[in-house]
């Protein structure tokens, strides 16, 4: 009872946030530091009433990023009128959020057929006939509704089933990855560098309560698909050309590690909100730094068109060049202790499938690298007007930075309850080590 | 106290990397002089640290319980033994030397403070990195290196270079992947990341993987292999060489520091794990081939660039092999010995190497062509003086050191092949001064024996006493050379074929330097030319990585155009 009270609580401060921006719709800038204020006070409330839910598997991690990110992609977003409507969004994508990451009722379901039903509707209404796949994103968040639908409905294996459907439309795997795909390409404003912190951070949720779960061939069959997805986002990014579509399928690439990971042990531990904490928080943070070139540039604007900025804009190849570590895996970021504290305290379920991980880990440091020395490096383009970044867009991105940095190096006993080193012989499992 | 002291060798090298670059543009050169002085009072620190070790045993420091090292991603710790304790008396004096050199000749540089700086940032990493209390921590400092190294090999507005760093960054990390891999591997192993712990369970267990059906590999020798290839990518060996040369547009100091200290990283990484190194006689045999490998082709293609810094960096690979190459031979002391020397050295050269170069700028005619041509005469007395004393040296080396220094000379394969390059060592030095006209005498011939023999008595103290230091234990140094034996036919093949072709060599080089034709069928010289050219560009190694890399990309970007999804929207 206590949890939902609480859950109730917390919840109502992004909506009623999303109350206050509507009576200040009129000026765009008031709008902005509501909501900016609003996911403060989130946060706050947060922390403070924490301690009176019951603590999910996957500990409170989560639960404190989502109201830091939407306060960062808010934040980094310009003022102007058009981009109203997507922070009032994010409050209310917030509220839900947080409703399903604290709630584990019937009330958390009825949050995230919501947040399904919210995304289609905005998906649809921004659809352009110039990107026909996004009907299939579209289409892949319908499953994921009827999923949830069924996963309520039904007994065990079918509901397990379902839920894992589900699960895989909001933390993305193979083939079910085109909803991501379309809310980062296609959300309007800032939602995009949101919803890439608040799906992942949903449907590992959802994981984490399925893992146990899980009948063996089920389990086998995700580890196939997630050994593909690792390979599959890799290759792709590597051929991409456009930041978005780059990022897109860089997190498929790290969240299907994450997916082999869950599958092969069997368990979710806290190693996983790190790992999803830090690659959500990472993209998030390039897709703002993407931004802030769109706003310069213009929309359309070709990554290779603009170079040399490392000399005309050093706040933001300096910030720029952090977030791009963090995604690669470098120490000291979060990414790196996630991946860490996973291959620790996961079992080796095949050699050959940790390979083609590591060869997807080794990939990212590829592509990402390669994207960002195209914009930062080379020859300095005079003819281009330069404006380094704005308060708002350095303070939100050094957020980013923090972050992801602080992720890296929390404390294990901070994490959540089953943060625990596994012993070899936990560790060997059918791998053919003779002892 | 202690860990104050340990502590603040590292740090107090941050330290100084943030008062260079924390401040306006105005006091610069002031906040650059400033940093001098905490670098300095680290060396201290460090060579403090050195005697404390020497005399009370190592220092353990951790910020974790080690007994629960997979609950955490940075089990930050620090470990300092004798191995560790040298490497950051060595690491910090370069670092002291390279920073306060720099402060000049970096002078009025658009990009001063960035690389003064960086020598900061990467002496501190490293410092961290050789006093690692766990083999995380290790790999973490190991992965910042990785892009240090990047951003060292930086010019923002310079087309190659930005390519290289690129390349040097992408290589890096591919032999990271391999140490992360065997740290992997480890840990599933042994369930400790602690070296100590490491090294003990390792001892006791017999784990063995199936490759493949009746193929099975030990434990330790899968561990030992992929952290080998990890220790290959930052210590340049073959074929994971090409960063380095790729590398030369950074200003000289970084080059010094990168020379000096931070190659070294891969010897550094066999010895801090010697005791499990030492359970694996195939990682050894395998150390010993790439070792001996990346020694023949660096210093082949050294005497074959034409520009001062490429020679150095091939210099440097052609080093790195033999480092290795000591490691495979289980010689671990001797590759600390000679990396000490060897950083010492090339951070002299390179340091000096930028005056050369500006100096040639200015002068046309620098460096100045040899006066006359060598006189073309045989002198039988030379000629005889030199073939005996070659002959005689290796006899005496083995008279002293087994007489004077008492050690055991026929007891391991690995002592006799270090004494056949002492031997090859010193038949060079006195190819190179019997080709001076003034050797044609018995005096000088004399002192040139004795000063050899002086010297080869002197550099076997040495590392017969450090040896002792860093190992004080004769029964642990004598089974790391028992492990690292090859079988006795193979050894006595090899020891037979390198003193031929050695003896041919030396006779082949020393008659046509003195105007003696030696007969020679005609598609040698043919054969030579196109080594030449071979060799000049570097085995092609680096077109093949590029054709590679083109390849590569091609065939990912005809995956995605056939490939129905978001990339044709």
């Amino acid at each position: 009872m206590m949890n939902e009270i609480v859950t109730t609580l917390l919840a109502s401060v992004p909506f009623i946030g999303a109350l206050l921006c509507l009576t200040v719709w009129s000026r765009s800038d008031y709008v902005k530091q509501t909501a900016i204020v609003m996911t403060i006070i989130s946060l706050g409330a947060t922390i403070a009433l924490s301690p009176f839910l019951t603590v999910p598997p996957e500990g409170f991690l989560l639960l404190y990023l989502l109201p830091l990110a939407a306060c960062v992609s808010i934040l980094g977003q310009p003022t102007h009128e058009t981009h109203r409507s997507a922070w009032v969004l994010t409050l209310v994508f917030l509220g839900l959020g947080v409703t399903i990451l604290a709630s584990h009722g019937v009330v958390g379901r009825l949050a995230l057929l919501v947040l399904f039903g919210l995304v289609i509707g905005l998906l649809s209404r921004h659809h352009s006939a110039l990107w026909p796949m996004s009907w299939w994103g579209i289409g892949v968040y319908g499953l994921g509704a009827v999923a949830t639908v069924t996963s309520a409905m039904t007994e065990p294996p079918i509901s397990t089933i379902a839920s894992v459907l589900a699960c895989a439309v909001l933390l993305p795997l193979v083939p079910l990855h085109s909803g991501y795909f379309t809310a980062l390409t296609r959300l309007p404003g800032n939602l995009p560098s949101f919803i890439v912190v608040l799906f992942p951070a949903v449907g590992l949720h959802g994981l984490v309560m399925l893992t146990p779960m899980l009948p063996n061939n089920v389990a086998v069959t995700i580890m196939g698909l997630a050994v593909f997805g690792a390979i599959y986002g890799a290759v792709r990014a590597l051929a991409q050309s456009r930041m978005r579509l780059l990022l897109a399928y860089s997190s498929l690439s790290l969240f299907s590690m994450l997916w082999w990971f869950a599958a092969a042990a069997g368990i979710t531990t806290a190693w996983a909100s790190v790992f999803v904490g830090a690659v959500s928080f990472g993209t998030s943070g390039l897709l703002l730094a993407w931004q802030v070139i769109r706003t310069r540039y213009g929309d359309d604007v070709d990554p290779q068109a603009v170079s040399g900025l490392a000399s005309t804009m050093p706040r933001f190849a300096v910030l720029l060049s952090l977030t791009a570590l963090a995604v690669m895996g470098l120490p000291p970021f979060g990414v790196f202790s996630g991946f860490m504290g996973l291959l620790l305290t996961s079992p080796i379920a095949s050699p050959a499938a940790l390979f083609v991980i590591l060869l997807a880990w080794l990939a990212t440091s590829w592509y990402i690298l390669d994207a960002v020395q195209r914009l930062l490096f080379g020859q300095q383009r005079p003819d281009l007007p330069i404006t380094d970044l704005q308060q708002s867009e350095f303070a939100a991105l050094l957020m980013v930075v923090l972050i992801v940095i602080a992720l890296g190096v929390i404390p294990a006993g901070l994490l959540g309850p089953n943060i625990v080193a596994l012993s070899p012989n936990d560790i060997m499992g059918p791998f053919a080590w003779n002892k | 106290m202690l860990v104050s002291l340990v502590l603040g060798v590292p740090l107090l090298f941050l330290l100084a990397a943030c008062l260079v670059v924390i401040g306006p543009d105005s006091t610069l050169s002031q906040r650059a002089k400033l940093a001098a002085y905490p670098i300095g009072a680290a060396f201290c620190a460090a060579i403090v640290t050195l005697y404390l070790v020497a005399t009370q045993g190592p220092i353990t420091f951790r910020l974790y319980d080690p007994e629960s090292a997979g609950s955490f991603a940075f089990p930050i710790g620090f470990y300092v033994d004798r191995l560790s304790a040298v490497m950051m008396v060595l690491i910090s004096g370069v670092g002291s030397i390279i920073y306060t050199y720099s402060i000049r000749y970096m002078y009025q540089d658009a990009h001063a403070p960035r690389y003064l700086a960086l020598i900061g940032g990467t002496t501190f990493v490293l410092l961290c990195m050789v006093s690692s209390a766990n083999l995380m921590m290790l790999f973490l400092f190991w992965q910042i290196l990785s892009y240090l190294l990047y951003i060292l090999a930086h010019n923002h507005s310079h087309a190659g270079t930005l390519d290289g760093a690129f390349r040097t960054f992408t290589l890096l990390r591919l032999s990271d992947v391999a140490f992360l891999t065997g740290i992997v591997l480890a840990h599933f192993l042994y369930g400790t990341l602690e070296f100590q712990e490491l090294f003990v369970r390792a001892a006791e267990s017999t784990a063995t993987l199936s490759l493949l059906p009746g193929v099975e590999i030990r434990g330790a020798t899968a561990v030992t292999l992929l952290l080998f290839i990890g220790g290959m990518g930052k210590s340049a060996q073959f074929p994971l060489f090409i960063w380095l040369p790729r590398s030369l547009y950074a200003p000289t100091p970084v080059h010094a520091l990168l020379h000096a200290g931070i190659i070294n990283a891969g010897g550094f990484l066999i010895n801090r794990l010697a005791p499990l190194f030492g359970q694996s006689p195939a990682t050894l045999h395998v150390a010993l081939v790439v070792g001996t490998l990346t020694a023949v082709l660096g210093a082949t293609m050294m005497l074959t660039q034409n520009d001062i810094k490429k020679t150095l960096g091939f210099s440097t690979i052609g080093q790195m092999g033999y480092m290795i190459m000591e490691c495979g031979l289980g010689a671990f002391s001797l590759a600390v010995f000679h990396l000490i020397a060897h950083g010492l050295f090339k951070a002299t050269v390179f340091l000096n190497c930028g005056n050369v170069i500006h100096k040639a700028r200015q002068d046309p005619e620098f460096p100045h062509a040899d006066q006359r041509e060598e006189e073309e005469h045989f002198s039988p007395l030379t000629w005889s003086t030199g073939f005996f004393t070659t002959l005689a040296i290796p006899l005496i080396i083995l008279l002293v050191t087994h007489g004077v220094l008492r050690i055991p000379l026929l007891e391991s394969q690995g002592a006799v092949i270090i004494l056949f390059f002492i031997w090859v060592t010193s038949s060079q030095a006195i190819l190179t001064l019997t080709r001076l006209r003034a050797v044609a005498s018995w005096k000088v011939s004399a002192a040139m024996l004795l000063t050899l023999l002086f010297v080869v008595l002197v550099y076997l103290f040495a590392v017969e006493s450090f040896t002792a230091f860093l190992y004080p234990n004769p029964a642990e140094v004598a089974s790391y050379f028992q492990a690292a034996d090859l079988p006795n036919w193979l050894f006595d093949l090899l020891l037979l074929g390198a003193t031929l072709s050695t003896i041919s060599g030396w006779l082949y080089l020393y008659l046509r330097a003195h105007g003696r034709s030696v007969w020679m069928p005609s598609w040698v010289d043919g054969v030579r030319i196109r080594l030449y050219v071979l060799f000049m560009n570097r085995l092609y190694v680096e077109q093949a990585y590029q054709q590679a890399g083109k390849f590569l990309l091609r065939l990912l970007h005809r995956i995605d155009k056939h490939t129905q999804g978001w990339s044709q929207r």
